[in-house]
Order: structure tokens, then sequence, then C-alpha cells
């Protein structure tokens, strides 16, 4: 019906204009206050005329102890606000790993080993099938030399080999974009959730690059793929103690030892889902460091739940019936992430939303509890706080979800769905490569302000949140550099294999 | 075989090399009337090395060239599917090669010395079409390493899919990329010429999904390979006068002759042979010698008494047989193929491979992963033969007259020509025959 289609879309129109009249109001409500002041002083002055002004002037008794002490005030408030105030985060450069070539897995090559290999389980096969045609990947994802034998032969000395691969070449890559020499390195911290060899993957990284005696390193696992964003705040509280500093971080999984060798369904999932891949985060507290630092770290907020038993459940790795370790996902997985991020984005909502916004999620909040529980809670538009998303590419569902969540639009999660049918879900690196898809498409800004969202057992949704510090100019190298062109893809609901 | 010897070879690892970049999807590969005639065979190209150029295989260099080479021939990672109409063809989902790796527990010149046709058929995978064969990779590559250094990488495929100089010029081609030189012969997927291919609709019921018989047919053969050099063909020809008769015999000529009337001798009777010969560079328009597939052509050959006659009115029959080869011949030999159960071995089968020496130097011997290091030894098999036996004669690895020629016998034959005096007289190094 045209005639009533018109008022409803001049009334939207109207609302639009409404709401954006209100949200300028709220958000320079200070500035704005100003205007109506200035304006009163400014009268007032011209009122009073040249001699009445400096007899103001002459009557407020200026002495020379008088001065000094009003100096003395200021410089001692301003000393105060600078040494309380934390010392800046910088994140100079990263870089990620880029697979060779000859890792790749295309869909016919998985679903064939797995046939082989599970050729008396034709159901499992089936389900992997589906798993995969449904998963978002693409077909130049890779997995380490290791998973391409029949049968996979995860050795110890695999996993070793594809932890140096990974990481030495991502470590070597971003010495080279920094300048940076390993003996200037301060603090190390690197994560990798399922493979923790003795001696540690730091340990590893230490002696590979020959590193100071008296540096501060730190391995972190089994936190999952939220590992990343939790190094990241180590590293931010360190260097708060810490005055001008390096820390580097290395965020990896390795998927050589954890190749689950069983059929249990539940656990096939991981298999079809996870890959190869690392990145390297150089950040200091340098102040010269402000010229060349890409991003300056704003907020960080972490968000644990694993005092509620379903969450701390719902990612489990343990045996199946005939021994093998597999990682357990249950069936509630999307329903306990949309809590996990609820309770984050409660922690950082005040942290980041333009003024207008918490006014009305408070006006909201308050009429729910108080006028009528029916009304629909208010969701923030975080559109208004971020130019870029980053969510971790854990998998099709999850970045549907948060999309819906959010509302966020296509462009929004390009980078996410996109990391996703590239690489695959690269657990707690899958930032960095989203990162990297946003700067390689020119879209990095000064200014702009960055959103990372990860989801890793526990259940923990931590959150990171960056300013952009310098315009990116698109990189000529890194692991989009030869299919950026082709991005973004059309990615089918369903794959046909 | 009826000593039990213990077995040199053993495997270790199975993997699959994939290609670098994603093939368009939908492609599909289909087989000519040729490739349906050679069905029942297998081809497999041994290449030695003093040295090996790989060390874990894992994360060599050798890997990304290898996957880019693969990323050029789609149809050696794809995998054969029936269509409806029950037809054969080669869906390119780019599933990958099998790479199979395996440990010799013997030096490589150890090996050359005492391996028999029984034990190098081990350095290569040997397998038939399965039922089902969705999951089976069509092509195999097995990489053998000797003890103390040295390597053989065998490639098979069904006879179907390639023929020898296919999967010669696919192992050249892979060590050219890895040393970042110019693909000298790169691949060519391009059908055959309209006036060679049969008009007929290619039925695959003949006997595409029956089991081969598995390996020879009732008696057991043996195989050797004879090593002659550039002076044995000079001496062969003073001895046998054979340019008077034939001066314009090659090395193939006299050589095939030779052996023709060798074998016939121990054979008992042998007048008639098949002949076969790759027509890539013979005809009007010459095919690319990277033409994915097979261009062979079989034709028959008699010559009565051929124990008695001298080697060069033999060498003559051949060298005009060869040559007049044109485009009407191989298309009648087409025709012919299709009515054929096994191309090779159903009469003495004589291989002609002197189309592999381009500009003097032979392919296979190009094929140098390390400057400086190469193959020192090229053997090629048929699977599946008719058990008549097949000789092959194969360009040496030095320039010149000399020639390779590796035969294969039934057991009783084989022992009663390895001792002939005719041969012997040009004295050749005998290699692969086993020990006795």
């Amino acid at each position: 019906m045209p005639r009533e289609q018109m008022p409803e879309f001049s009334s939207s129109v109207k609302l639009k204009y409404v709401k954006l009249g209100f949200q300028y109001l709220v958000d320079h409500f200070l500035s704005l206050l100003l205007i109506p002041i200035m304006a009163i002083i400014a009268i007032e002055l011209l009122r009073m005329g040249p001699e009445e002004i400096l007899n103001v002037w002459k009557s407020l008794h200026f002495d020379l102890v008088y001065l000094l002490c009003s100096c003395f005030f200021v410089i001692f408030i301003s000393s105060v606000y600078f040494i309380s105030k934390p010392r800046t985060v910088y994140l100079v450069d990263y870089c990620c790993y880029k697979p060779p070539v000859s890792c790749r897995v295309p869909f016919a090559t998985f679903m064939e080993h797995s046939r082989l290999i599970l050729n008396d389980k034709p159901k499992s096969v089936e389900f992997q099938m589906r798993i995969l045609e449904r998963s978002g990947l693409g077909e130049e994802t890779c997995l380490p030399p290791a998973i391409h034998y029949i049968p996979p032969t995860p050795t110890m000395d695999e996993a070793r080999s594809e932890a140096q691969m990974v990481i030495f070449t991502a470590m070597d890559d971003l010495f080279k974009k920094t300048d940076l020499m390993p003996k200037d390195i301060d603090i190390l911290i690197v994560n990798c959730s399922l493979f923790s060899p003795t001696p540690s993957l730091s340990a590893m990284v230490i002696n590979k690059y020959k590193l100071r005696s008296n540096i501060k390193s730190f391995n972190l696992s089994g936190m999952g793929c939220s590992a990343g964003l939790i190094s990241v705040d180590l590293a931010r509280d360190l260097l708060q103690v810490h005055p001008n500093s390096n820390a580097i971080i290395v965020s990896t999984e390795i998927i050589t030892p954890n190749y689950y060798k069983g059929n249990e369904r539940a656990m096939l999932l991981p298999n079809c889902l996870f890959r190869m891949g690392s990145a390297a985060i150089l950040m200091s507290n340098h102040r010269s460091d402000r010229w060349r630092a890409k991003y300056k770290l704003s907020h960080l907020v972490r968000t644990h739940r694993g005092a509620d038993d379903k969450s701390y459940y719902c990612v489990y790795e343990q045996e199946d019936k005939d021994g093998n370790i597999g990682i357990n996902l249950s069936k509630d997985l999307m329903a306990i992430a949309g809590e996990a991020l609820k309770a984050n984005i409660t922690t950082i909502g005040p942290l980041v939303l333009p003024a207008s916004e918490q006014l009305l999620f408070l006006l909201s909040l308050i009429g729910r509890k108080i006028f009528n529980p029916k009304w629909k809670p208010y969701i923030p538009d975080f559109k208004l706080a971020f130019e870029h998303f980053c969510i971790h590419a854990g998998g099709r569902a999850v970045i549907d979800e948060l999309q819906k969540n959010l509302q966020l639009s296509g462009e929004h999660v390009e980078a996410s769905r996109m990391t996703l049918h590239r690489f695959g879900n690269t657990s707690s690196s899958s930032l960095w490569y989203e990162l990297s898809y946003i700067e390689s498409k020119g879209r990095m800004r000064r200014g702009d302000r960055v959103w990372q969202i990860a989801f890793g057992s526990g259940f923990k949704c931590n959150s990171a949140v960056w300013k952009c510090n310098r315009t990116i100019k698109t990189p000529k190298d890194g692991p989009w550099s030869d299919c950026i062109d082709r991005y973004p893809v059309f990615i089918p609901e369903v794959v046909k294999l | 075989m009826g000593i039990s010897r213990q077995n040199r070879v053993e495997v270790k690892s199975m993997l699959t090399a994939i290609s670098s970049k994603p093939s368009r999807s939908g492609q599909v590969h289909t087989f000519s009337a040729l490739d349906n005639a050679v069905t029942p065979h297998t081809v497999h190209v041994i290449f030695y090395y003093p040295r090996s150029p790989f060390k874990s295989f894992d994360l060599d260099s050798v890997r990304i060239p290898l996957s880019e080479l693969l990323s050029m021939y789609p149809p050696v990672i794809g995998r054969v599917n029936k269509t409806q109409e029950g037809i054969l063809e080669v869906k390119c989902n780019d599933a990958g090669l099998r790479v199979l790796k395996a440990k010799v527990s013997v030096g490589i010149d150890e090996w050359l010395r005492s391996a028999d046709g029984h034990e190098e058929s081990d350095l290569t995978a040997w397998e038939d079409m399965p039922e089902d064969p969705s999951t089976w990779s069509p092509f195999r590559m097995q990489i053998n390493e000797f003890e103390g250094g040295g390597v053989a990488i065998g490639l098979s495929c069904p006879h179907m899919h390639a023929d020898a100089t296919t999967l010669t010029v696919l192992l050249k081609s892979w060590t050219e990329a890895q040393r970042r030189q110019c693909i000298t012969q790169p691949p060519s997927f391009f059908p055959m010429p309209y006036n060679l291919t049969d008009t007929d609709a290619v039925n695959s019921d003949r006997d595409s999904f029956s089991k081969p018989i598995a390996g020879p047919v009732s008696t057991k053969t043996a195989t050797a390979t004879f090593r002659f050099s550039g002076s044995a063909f000079t001496r062969c020809i003073n001895e046998h006068s054979i340019h008077e008769i034939s001066p314009k015999a090659t090395p193939f000529d006299v050589f095939a002759a030779l052996f023709w009337t060798r074998v016939a001798l121990v054979k008992d009777k042998s007048d008639r042979v098949c002949l076969c010969v790759d027509f890539r560079r013979l005809l009007s328009n010459p095919l690319p010698y990277g033409f994915f597939g097979n261009a062979l052509n079989f034709s028959s050959l008699e010559m009565a008494n051929v124990v008695e006659v001298a080697i060069g009115h033999v060498a003559r029959l051949l060298n005009e047989h060869v040559s007049s080869l044109n485009v009407e011949k191989i298309r009648s030999g087409l025709k012919r193929a299709r009515s054929q159960e096994k191309m090779y071995g159903k009469d003495l089968t004589i291989v002609n491979m002197e189309h592999m020496i381009v500009e003097g130097e032979p392919l296979m011997y190009q094929a140098v992963f390390e400057e400086g290091v190469k193959p020192m030894h090229v053997s090629y098999r048929i699977g599946n033969d008719g058990g008549e036996g097949v000789i092959m004669v194969i360009p040496s690895p030095e320039k010149g007259f000399g020639r390779t020629v590796s035969v294969t016998l039934p057991e009783e034959e084989m022992s009663k020509l390895l001792s002939d005096q005719e041969i012997l007289r040009l004295e050749p190094e005998v290699i692969l025959k086993g020990v006795k």
C-alpha cells in the first residue's frame, strides 16, 4: 500500500533527523553550554567599556606572594596529573604469518583424507562434509605439513617444527619491518593454547634470537582463542611499570598435536575449522614511537564467565570413549557467547559510547526497571563508537551472531568473514589478520577507532579498543598482499562439495 | 620370484602434495580413443640421482615449485569419475598428487648392480584403479632414499591418463621450476587434431572397471638393462656392415634390429613385432612435447625368418617403417587400436624413444635439481603387458650414438639372452638384472 508506506517513510526520515539532532545535542553538550556563557561574557565586556575593565583588573590586588602561590599551585596540579596519567601504550607494528602454498588444503583433499582415515565411519565423514560446506572457509586455508600425511603424523618433533616455522617467520618479518634489534626486546609474551612443551615456546624464541638474559618472558597456555588480547593486557600492565620498554607478543596456535584422531562428532568440528597461522606484535611505551606507531591502545576489557558452570564446560578438552583427546564444543556455545558478549559490552559501553547513546541506554534501563519490564532493551549503536570491527573468526556462526546482536552491516564484518575464508580459524592470531585486511584495503585513517573482540574457552570475552595513530598506506607485503584484489568474495551459504 | 628375499624397499609414509592455486571449478579432462585403447597398462618412470635434493621433504625448497607446477597440470591432481553415460573422465578438483616416501636398505650403486626387475618395481607404486576411484590418486610419486645418499624418484600413472613422454616432461618441468628457469615444455591440454580423433563416441563398457590381470600373465618375467656406448654402435655397424645395406640406419634401428634378431633366437620364433612410436613430432602440425596424454602409434612389422636375416636388413625395415609414418598411417593405427585388448606385449613390442632427443640432448637427462647432479639412470616400465616381451630403446645419458636398451622377457628366455654372444661382444654395461 503506497499510501501507508509514504507516511511510514516520512515518519522514519523525521525520526532519523530527530535522532541525529538528539545525538549532536547530548554529545556536544558541554561545548554547546559554553556558547551562551561566552556570549554573555562578551556582551558584558562590551557593555562595560575599557575603563571599567581596567578598574576591575586593579581591584584584584595582584601582589607577588599571591602570584607565586598561584603559579606553584598550577604547576603542582599539572605535575600530579602527568605523573598519575597511565603511560600511553603504542602498537608500533605487527606481522602475520603467511603459510607456504604447499600447505594448502583444498576441500577435495580434506574430504579425501577424511574418507581414507575414517573409512569405517561414513556418518562421521558425512558430518565433516556438512560442516565444511557451511563453514565459510575457502580453498586456500593451510594446515601444517604433518597433517598432510595419511594418517597424520602428530609427533612432538613435528609440532616443534611447526612452531618454529610459524613463529620465527613472523618474527623475522617483524624485525625487518620495525628495524628492531633482538637485544632491545625487554618483554616477551608468547601465547599458544594447546601446545606447551618444556622448555616453553618463549624459551625457544629466546634461544633462537639470543635475547638478553634479563628479559621478562611469559608463556601463556591453555587460555583459548582469546589469549591474544590477554597477552596485550599483560603487556600493557608491564609497560606501565617499566618505562621506555619494548614488548613483543607472539600469538599462535599449533595445530599439529591437536588433530583429533577419533570419530566423536562434536569433537571433529575443530579439525574442520582450525588452521595454521600466527602473528608477532611489537608494543612499546617509548615517547619516540609516537610518530611511527600504528595504533594507541585506548581500552582493554576482560570478562570471564567461568563462575557459571555451563560456560565453564562449553569448550572442554577431554578423551572420547576410545581414548582420543579432542575438544568438545557444546551445543549452546552461541548462547553462551552471546551472554559473555553482553557482559563485556556492559563494561566497555560506558568507556567508548558517546554520551547520547549512554543517556538513551540509561533511560531505557530506568524505564524497564521502574515502568514496564516488557520494553525492548535499548541496544546501543556501537557503530557510532567505532569505525572498524575485528570479530574473532571463530566460525561463521559466531560472526553471524555478533552481526545480529550488534546490528552491524556487511561491511563492518567483512574483515572477519574474509579472514575466515582465506585463512580459516587461526585462533588467537585471527584478530591480527583481520586488522591487516582492513589496512590492506586502505580503509585505516588517522583517528579511526578499532574494536577487537575475542572469545575463548573458559568462557571468556575480551575486547580491545585501538585508536589509529597515523593513516596507514596500503602495505606492499603481508599476508593479504597477493590476494587482496580478489576480496571481498561472495561466500555462499552452502558450498557444494 | 622364486627366492624369498627380504624386501629391500620399505614404504615409510604417504602424503598428498597440493597445487598452489585453486583450479577453475567444473574443469573436466576427457579421454581420447587412444587413451582408452591403452587402458589395461600402467606406465612407470624412475629417475635415479646420485645425490638426493631432498632433506625432510616437508619443508624443502622443492615443495613450492612442485605445488606451482601441479597448478599447471589440473588432470594430474584430479580424480577419475564415471559420468551418467558410463564414460570415464577426470574431474579436476585439486585433490592432489599422492607422494610415498620409502627407504632402501642398500646404496644406489649396489642397487643398480644387484636389483632385478621385480625389485625395481618396488620403487614406484603399482596399483590398478579401484572400483570407486573417487578417493584414488591416479598419479603417484614415490621418493626412495638410498643408504649413503642417492635417491630414486618414481612416477606412475595408468597409461590411460598419460604416456612416458608426459611423465618425463612433468618431472623435468619440476626441476626447471625449482631452478627458477623457464619451463621449456609447458603442458598443453588441447585435444588431438581433428583428423586424428575418432568420431565414434567413446564407450567404456569394454574393460574400464574390469580388473586387469595383475602383474605378468602366467609366465614370470624378468627385466635387464643394457647400456651401450657410442663406440658399441660403431662396432656393431662395422661388424655387421650395416651401412652397406642401410646407410641411413639410426642407433635405434641398429640396436632394435640387434635385439629383435637375438630375442627371436631365444624365443624360437618371432617374425612379427609391434612397434610403438611417439607421433608428437611426426604430424604435419606437430604437437608440442608438453602435449598431455597419449600420442603413441602402435603398428605391426613382419619379417620372415628374422633369426637368419642379416641385421642390416632388419635395420632397414625398421628405418623405412618409422620414416614412412604419416597421418594416414597414424589414423589407421588408432582405428585398429580400439579392437585390441593389450597394446604392449601381445607380440614382442619394440618401443622407440628417439623423439626424446631434442637438439642432441636427451630430455630425461636434463631433469636436474642441483647443478651438476644429472640423473645417473632413467628406467621406464610398462605394467600389465601381454607377456611376449617389451624392448625399449632409450637415449643414453651422454650425447651421441649410445643407447640404453631395457628388455622384459619371460624368465627362461631372459637368462638365455643374458649370455648371448652377439650382444656381449659389444661390451654393454648390464644393470638391474638381479643376481643369480
